[in-house]
């Protein structure tokens, strides 16, 4: 059985009667010391979807789904006092912003042990002794000293370790990351992400790495998930899924990579933005900017089909070559 | 933290001058001759007239006469009362204690209010408790607090008589002031109910003076919670698996308050003015009443003294209200 | 990994909602005073505040049409006489008569007179006064600048009240000393938000364009600067009507203001406290309408802040 198993998780934002699905009917599942990455512009859904996992989305909000179970238990149909109990010890997040993650009031102890002071007990010594711990794990230097520090007073990436020493502090078996590099500068990127694969070979931690960095995910996940607009739009195997994209949208996105774009004069971009609120397309939500789009995908939205051990939602999707399968039939 | 203090009385010093130079240059600009005035109805003749020139020293420059007065400041002297003949300084310090009891117990009642109210708002926003709150912390912020106090007396003390209508104290009990407040005396003399005689005197007024301050943290803590919990930490928090309870007192309270701190740092001139009107009302022996009494018996000295003493308190209010700005923001305390 | 999807179903684009915001994407941009309108009018509390304003505005206008009675004309034979709708009362008498048998209802409306005009008096005078004081120091800096901001700062080391009751005590106690008093008192708020918003705009680039053309300082100052530093003095001055009335309010009724027999609000409640036992009316309806009046401004001057605002807009 996986770890985490999602059913068409929906979490919907505005009016009950004209809803804005930030997420829309997304499945997926994580095993046991897997690393999945979940990939998509700004306003795919992913940090939304992440957030409905944690138990995060407030009252505009409204999540559903089929089911939502962690370990066996269903998470969405448990008392909001036992979920709290799951949310931070067996499944921990860290955010995009080390920076503001942190509150201003409290030195870096404090909000250390406040983690381990809820789920684990124990008394004041054994805290401060794990948090010193947890320290070393991530990587401070002087621990001790930085322990007393209030966080305007550390830099970016160290602020990142420390919410990483935060959220693994009580051993969680999965760590949700969400964007945890793109705040920081290009030089502690690779650090961070260096530590959170380490933190996860170490303790066969689950990891759910969500970004919008294909290139990052590419070397550190097992598999991937990409998405677009709230939609799952492919997923599959990492290698698989890097050497030949199934769906249009992958292809695309891959082709803006940088080093993906050597021998063309300019870098090359997918035209258009991601649809927001008011300007979703009535057929696949790609269909204004993919270069394959048909009247079909025009009017009628294609559904996640299985294609070859890959999740797809593509009426055509592409070939080994990377050409569209299936047009003229 | 040390360095702090002294950024602070740096620019409190010539602020201080700044107001002596005022309250000095105040009285000059009364029409009319001061000898004449002090004399009232009965005038002097000429050699009494020269006489007391040179006394109060108005036949030399007016700088020299400034830098006497400054001088006569720092000494404590700050001239007689026209009308009671008594030290102003002497004066403002039996009344004192009465405006400051007064004071603290409205600020207390505006904050124990006001806080609670302007964080249930901002966690239930948008919801019908935030909308009532607010709608009645505007009304409170708009009140004319002379007039509110008329109707808290016509209400509670006239119609139903819960409450005594002026004064600090009944005429059954008679308190040897010792400190001055006098909750505080009650409690120390041995007279049976003396001490709930005098807290049923300072309900009413309290509340008077304390509607305005409350309204305005009420209307303060909501925004600054509604800012923090938009915060980031805020959701960490939350990921914790901490309790709902918990996520908003200890990390978005904490963090609300600063600038609540200050606002309430800001009362104190509130205060003051709200003290003149109050104490008029219920007749509450403070500086507020004193000040009035001396504006409408031209009792030139006291007005000038009792200035100068309220805004020195002002600024010492002030100057710890930012001390204590900079012990609930650590990233005040670690920066100079 | 299984995947399953539900047949996605696209909101329903038809709704009035997403049409009116896309009205608002496509259509040109709307001129200034309908973009503040359409943010203004949303605001409930200050529609309200709007709608008491131009009441107390057409009283204040029309009191001498709509009064029934002189203000200041005692009826001997109906002294303390309760509203119409009391044991006693007189429809002849809406709201009573005070204890010299004078009408509360004309007094009232007197009175709105009184307090609209203190109002408009208070935020003219000091908005003129404040808001050169503060393009100067904004604009100019240097010793200019500290010596207009020492003296703000020591206006504001001392209360409002104790101020006023301080300059009262110069000039003498009547309704335009009392006024003339509070327009002091309210200079230092225009003269340092007019400061500030100098500040953060003199160094931005058109400032600068302005100046390599050739404008001299008083061009710079007024024609260029200050409608860029408008709508936060448009809020306060708002605010500072409110403010204006209730200080008028407090004076009048310390008798340092409006002198009896002038039929302004706070001094109509000058020795209220005798009539608490035996004159509900003649305590309760003058504080109300200074209630209700600066209610409603300092409702409108929220919806203005709102609405003028543009980081307040989501």
């Amino acid at each position: 059985m996986a770890l985490l198993e999602v059913k068409n998780l929906t979490v919907e934002f505005g009016s009950e009667k004209n809803p804005f699905r930030a997420v829309d009917s997304v499945s997926y599942s994580v095993e046991r010391g897997e690393v999945l990455g979940i990939v998509g512009e700004s306003g795919s859904g992913k940090s939304v979807s992440s957030l409905a996992l944690m138990g995060l989305i407030d009252y505009p909000g409204r999540v559903t789904a089929d089911s939502l179970t962690f370990d066996g238990e269903d998470l969405l149909r448990m008392s909001a006092r036992k979920r709290r109990n799951i949310t931070g010890k067996d499944i921990a997040m860290i955010f995009q912003d080390p920076m503001s993650s942190l509150n201003p009031c409290y030195t870096v102890e404090t909000q250390i042990m406040e983690a381990l002071k809820v789920h684990e007990g124990g008394n004041k010594k054994q805290r401060r002794e794990r948090t010193l711990d947890l320290l070393n794990q991530v990587g401070i230097p002087d621990p001790k000293s930085r322990m007393k520090a209030y966080p305007h007073q550390l830099s970016g990436g160290m602020s990142q370790r420390i919410v990483i020493a935060m959220a693994i502090a009580c051993n969680p078996r999965l760590l949700v990351a969400d964007e945890p590099t793109t705040a920081l500068d290009v030089t502690i990127q690779a650090q961070i992400i260096d530590l959170l694969l380490k933190l996860q070979a170490d303790s066969d931690m689950a990891l759910i790495l969500i970004t919008h960095d294909l290139a990052l995910v590419s070397e550190a996940a097992d598999r991937i998930q990409v998405m677009y607009a709230g939609q799952l739009f492919e997923s599959g195997p990492a290698d698989g899924l890097f050497a030949a994209p199934r769906h249009p949208y992958t292809q695309a996105l891959l082709e803006a990579l940088p080093e993906r774009s050597a021998g063309h004069d300019r870098l090359r971009t997918i035209p258009g933005v991601v649809p927001g609120a008011h300007d979703r397309p009535t057929g696949c939500l790609l269909s204004p900017r993919c270069r394959y789009a048909t009247d079909k995908c025009v009017s009628t939205q294609p559904l996640v089909t299985d294609y070859y051990g890959r999740d797809v939602r593509c009426f055509y999707p592409l070939d080994d070559n990377g050409q569209p399968t299936g047009r003229n039939v | 933290m040390l360095g702090f203090l002294f950024r602070r009385l740096g620019d409190i010093v010539p602020t201080f001058f700044g107001v002596t130079l005022l309250v000095f240059f105040l009285i000059r600009l009364i029409p009319g001759d001061p000898i004449l005035m002090m004399a009232g109805e009965r005038g002097v003749d000429a050699v009494r007239y020269a006489q007391l020139k040179a006394q109060y020293g108005f036949d030399q420059p007016v700088i020299v006469q400034y830098f006497h007065y400054l001088l006569g400041v720092f000494q404590g002297d700050l001239g007689k009362s026209f009308v009671t003949k008594k030290p102003v300084l002497e004066e403002f310090m039996t009344l004192f204690p009465a405006t400051v009891e007064l004071g603290v117990i409205a600020i207390l009642f505006a904050i124990v209010v006001g806080l609670p109210l302007g964080v249930i708002a901002a966690v239930r926003r948008g919801g019908i408790f935030d909308y009532t709150t607010m709608t009645i912390s505007l009304a409170g912020y708009s009140m004319p607090i002379f007039w509110w106090a008329t109707m808290l007396i016509m209400f509670f003390s006239v119609s139903l008589g819960w409450t005594p209508v002026s004064g600090r104290l009944s005429v059954l009990y008679y308190i040897e002031p010792t400190t001055g407040f006098m909750l505080i005396d009650t409690l120390l003399s041995d007279q049976k109910g003396a001490f709930v005689d005098a807290l049923r005197h300072l309900i009413l007024p309290s509340i008077a003076l304390g509607t305005i301050p409350m309204a305005v943290i009420a209307r303060m803590t909501r925004s600054s919670m509604l800012e923090v919990l938009r915060e980031d930490y805020i959701r960490v928090a939350r990921a914790k698996g901490l309790s709902p309870a918990k996520v908003v007192v200890v990390h978005a309270l904490r963090n609300a308050l600063i600038p609540v701190v200050t606002v309430i740092g800001l009362q104190v001139s509130v205060l003051v003015a709200g003290a003149i009107l109050t104490e008029t009302i219920f007749s509450w022996p403070g500086i507020g009443k004193w000040i009035v009494e001396a504006v409408s018996r031209r009792d030139y000295p006291t007005i000038q003294g009792g200035i100068l003493l309220i805004a020195i308190m002002i600024m010492m209010v002030n100057l710890f209200v930012d001390l204590t700005y900079s012990v609930i923001n650590p990233r005040i305390r670690h920066t100079r | 990994m299984s995947t399953q999807t539900n047949p996605a179903t696209t909101p329903d684009p038809d709704d009035a909602a997403q049409k009116e915001l896309e009205a608002i994407l496509l259509a040109k941009p709307p001129s200034p005073l309908a973009e503040f309108w359409h943010y203004f009018r949303q605001n409930r509390g200050a529609l309200a505040g709007l709608i008491v304003v131009g009441i107390v505005v057409f009283l204040a206008v029309f009191a001498q049409v709509v009064a029934p009675y002189d203000p200041i004309a005692q009826d001997r034979s109906a002294i303390q006489m309760p509203p119409s709708w009391e044991d006693g009362g007189s429809s002849q008498y809406l709201l009573g008569t005070d204890a010299v048998g004078r009408d509360m209802v004309s007094r009232l409306m007197y009175g709105a007179q009184l307090s609209v005009f203190i109002g408009l008096f208070v935020v003219v005078i000091s908005v003129i006064f404040g808001v050169t004081l503060g393009l100067a120091s904004g604009y100019f800096r240097g010793w200019v600048e500290i010596a207009i901001m020492r003296v703000m700062d020591i206006m504001l080391s001392i209360p409002s009240l104790v101020l006023a009751l301080a300059i009262v005590t110069i000039l003498g106690p009547n309704l335009i000393n009392a006024m003339l008093a509070i327009s002091i008192v309210q200079l230092p708020h225009y003269v340092r938000l007019t400061r500030a918003s100098v500040i953060s705009e003199r160094n931005k680039e058109y400032v600068t364009a302005s100046q390599i053309a050739g404008a001299g300082p008083m061009r710079q100052m007024f024609i260029n600067i200050l409608p860029n530093c408008a709508a936060p003095l448009i809020v306060q001055g708002t605010l500072g009507i409110s403010n204006a009335i209730l200080d008028a309010a407090a004076l009048g009724f310390l008798g340092l203001g409006a002198q009896p027999p002038t039929p302004e609000w706070g001094s109509m409640l000058a020795n209220a406290r005798e009539f608490v036992g035996s004159a509900w009316w003649i305590v309760t309806f003058p504080g109300l309408c200074i209630l209700i009046t600066v209610l409603a401004f300092n409702l409108m001057g929220d919806g203005l802040r709102d609405a003028l605002d543009p980081k307040m807009k989501r």
